[in-house]
């Protein structure tokens, strides 16, 4: 089958892989003058998009086709025929859409010390020489161009990114860095780094500001926060810019007839399936989201070209190696309040991954609550509502529902049923509330092995679904978010499953006449793959017990990584490493 | 901070500003009102802000606030919000539902009301005093020229170069 995908970006060259890994003919259409996208525009992804890339680049049946556009599209039976710009005409049985995103130009705000996330990304970046001379205080700005009345969504990736850029700045330099938010919207992890980053000494202040005063050298900012004006003065100031669908995606859409929703990202019929015939999408066209998730979605959606006919069969075969849970259920029970209270704050950076879950849940109870007439309150430091949730957040404000948000400088605490707000000019009272609290909803996940908090942030994004090689998560369970994300990490899980089950395993090999059990391996792995087992052995000489156990190093071969740690470590060579074939679907 | 029927107050703005409680209650609580508000220019700490969040918490708004007394109404918190919430005009109608407007600014209004334009006649006549009191005539030098207007022709003051 010919397969058509038009991006050549992250989640294009994802598809790309697996379409190539079904021995398809793939071929990739890129507008620009060489593959990348978005992410090969950030210096320190640059290298991995590029390793990523090259473990297709020469192989068999793969096409790229740089620096064209598509004129038109005529339908031929089940397929497209695809004419070019430049005259080439291409056939293609499935075409998948990874399109991407588009960033947001603040042309009013930019200047020479204003500068847009991905400018500044060019600043910091290794390639480009010594940083400038006057690199001493750094303003970041989030939420630039999007969370907005032209465009609602929330770009659900600039915080990660400024995240980022923080720590890159400060691998090359030492300045002050100070960031204006109004939520920071991190995935998982990525609230250690920020508490990493508070405690050594970057600013975060909840106030955003639009009054940048530029000079040749610097700009004064002025915002207004812990109850007062102030005007500071900085080198740089970063504007976090929003990431809009592509504008291209119309053109597309009448050109292969699918349809857009009115934000003017593809609507998605089946998950990454569009409502036309044999095109798929996958990646920023479907909706602003991160690199793990592009590749996830790529996976998804190559999978998804690469199949003949119904679906439906395949997936059930790969049920049971795709492990879900369903989330416990919230509820709130009704108490005779009528005054209701969500606090959605967490100290413990441990549990901040569920912000993005409990924020979307709480604004559910809380629009529920408002139509049976209740006055609902959400206090919160943080409310994650990445990309279109962040639509149903602003449903809830119009609604009624009020939002009350805690400055950095302010305590809320519960006194004699009466809750406060103290800090920095604001004195909140809520009088007899019912208070629903994120804590309490954590005690009954402690034992639950979510995927993004055992995996770094690498490992989920090239592996996005595997716990090991028997189970692969999905869903609440991968990482607590959204339900629409569930059938689209089936598809990326199995799209996974596929790549892993063509990639030839390296998996060491104990040589059990020379182990000596002595356990240095054990301690080695990184991975907890190794066990010391005791293995019956006959002894040969006479004696009352012709049989003993001696200990032997056994290496699980689901939990391993192949990483090698333990060939280097052992003392007496009794293990190496030997090609195996992938045993994840030998039960099916 | 002086109670009043909060919950009737905050219809009778909402109605008056011709917006729905829903248009502004999706502020964000960003601040970005308050960086580019125009009134900080004097060094005077408000956040426009306030006002909103005590409107749509139904709480009373406080009369003291200094925004209500120097808001320009120069729309510059409007053109940077990303809701575009237009504060300037919500500060005009809780001024008015509180009866927080000068005696010249309700003659202003009235003579607009009853003429479809301003007639100094009926400003003056109403709030001369006012103005007289305030110190606002020697804003007006050439006052005395609007007024030749309605004066016969001969009585008519030369007024400039």
């Amino acid at each position: 089958m010919k397969i058509l995908i038009i991006g050549g970006g992250i989640s294009g060259i994802s598809a790309a892989k697996v379409a190539l890994g079904k021995r398809h003919d793939v071929t990739i259409l890129e507008s620009q003058g060489v593959p990348g996208g978005l992410m090969a525009r950030i210096a320190n992804c640059r290298v991995g998009f590029k390793t990523f890339f090259d473990e297709i680049r020469e192989k068999k049946g793969l096409t790229v086709i740089n620096g064209a556009c598509i004129e038109k599209v005529k339908r031929v039976g089940m397929g497209f025929s695809v004419g070019l710009d430049n005259g080439q005409v291409l056939d293609a049985d499935r075409v998948i859409i990874s399109a991407g995103l588009t960033p947001y130009d603040p042309v009013e705000y930019k200047g020479k010390r204003v500068l847009t996330s991905l400018e500044y990304d060019s600043v910091i970046d290794q390639r480009q020489g010594e940083l400038p001379s006057d690199f001493h205080k750094i303003a970041f700005f989030l939420c630039v161009g999007s969370r907005s009345k032209e465009y609602p969504l929330c770009s659900s990736v600039c915080c990660s990114y400024t995240i980022r850029e923080i720590k890159w700045t400060l691998q090359r330099a030492k300045p002050e860095i100070t960031v204006f938010y109004n939520d920071l919207r991190f995935f998982g992890q990525e609230f250690f780094m920020e508490r990493a980053f508070r405690d050594s000494g970057v600013r975060f202040i909840r106030a955003n500001s639009r009054y940048f005063d530029e000079d040749d050298d610097g700009v004064t900012v002025r915002f207004y926060a812990g109850g007062g004006i102030k005007e500071e003065r900085f080198n740089y100031a970063v504007l976090a810019i929003g990431l809009r669908p592509n504008p291209e995606l119309k053109k597309l859409a009448s050109l292969f007839g699918f349809s857009l929703n009115e934000y003017g990202f593809v609507r998605e019929d089946r998950p990454l399936t569009t409502d036309a015939e044999g095109v798929y999408v996958s990646g920023g066209a479907l909706e602003p989201m991160n690199i793990k998730d592009s590749i996830l979605t790529g996976f998804g959606a190559g999978f998804l070209a690469s199949m003949d006919g119904d679906t439906r069969d395949d997936l059930i075969s790969y049920n049971n190696i795709i492990y879900r849970e369903e989330p416990p259920a919230f509820d709130i029970s009704d108490s005779g309040h009528n005054i209701y209270l969500f606090y959605l704050a967490t100290e413990n950076p441990g549990h901040a991954y569920l912000y993005e879950y409990v924020s979307a849940r709480y604004i559910e109870a809380a629009r529920m609550l408002k139509r049976e007439k209740k006055d609902v309150y959400v206090v919160t430091r943080n409310m994650v509502t990445p990309s279109y949730a962040e639509i149903d957040y602003e449903q809830a404000r119009r609604e009624g529902v009020v939002f009350i948000h805690l400055e950095e400088e302010e305590q809320a605490f519960f006194d004699n049923s009466v809750f406060k707000i103290t800090g920095c000019g604001r004195d909140i009272t809520i009088e007899n509330p019912r208070i629903i609290r994120l804590d309490d909803y954590i005690d009954g996940l402690k034992e639950k092995e979510f995927l993004s908090l055992y995996r770094s942030e690498p490992q989920l994004r090239w592996s996005p679904t595997k716990w090991n090689r028997k189970r692969y998560h999905i869903g609440f369970i991968r990482h607590p978010r959204d339900k629409r994300w569930e059938d689209r990490e089936r598809l990326g899980a199995i799209g996974e499953i596929t790549l892993n089950m063509i990639e030839e395993r390296v998996l060491p090999q104990v040589n059990e006449e020379r182990c000596s059990g002595c356990g240095s391996c054990k301690n080695a792995c990184p991975h907890e793959a190794i066990e010391i087992e005791l293995k019956q052995k006959d002894l040969a000489i006479f004696g009352p017990n012709p049989t003993t156990f001696i200990p032997i190093a056994h290496i699980r071969e689901d939990t391993c990584a192949g990483c090698g740690l333990c060939v280097s470590t052992c003392p007496s060579d009794s293990i190496s490493m030997e090609a195996q074939e992938f045993l994840g679907l030998e039960n099916s | 901070m002086q109670r009043i029927d909060s919950n009737h107050m905050n219809e009778r703005v909402f109605e008056l500003t011709g917006y729905r409680r829903e248009d502004f209650s999706v502020c964000l609580g960003c601040k970005i009102c308050a960086s580019v508000c125009t009134v900080n220019d004097l060094a005077i700490n408000v956040n426009p802000q306030d006002i909103l969040l005590s409107l749509f918490m139904g709480k009373a708004v406080d009369k003291a606030h200094p925004l209500f007394r120097y808001c320009t109404n120069c729309y510059q918190c409007t053109n940077a919000c990303p809701w575009g919430i237009r504060i300037p005009e919500v500060i005009r109608a809780v001024r008015e539902s509180l009866g927080m407007e000068t005696l010249f600014e309700r003659v202003f209004k009235g003579s607009v009301g009853i003429w479809g334009r301003v007639y100094e006649p009926y400003i003056f006549l109403k709030t001369g005093l006012f103005l007289a009191r305030e110190g606002y005539l020697r804003y007006m030098p050439r006052w005395t020229g609007y007024m030749s207007f309605h004066l016969p022709k001969k009585v008519k003051i030369k007024t400039g170069s």
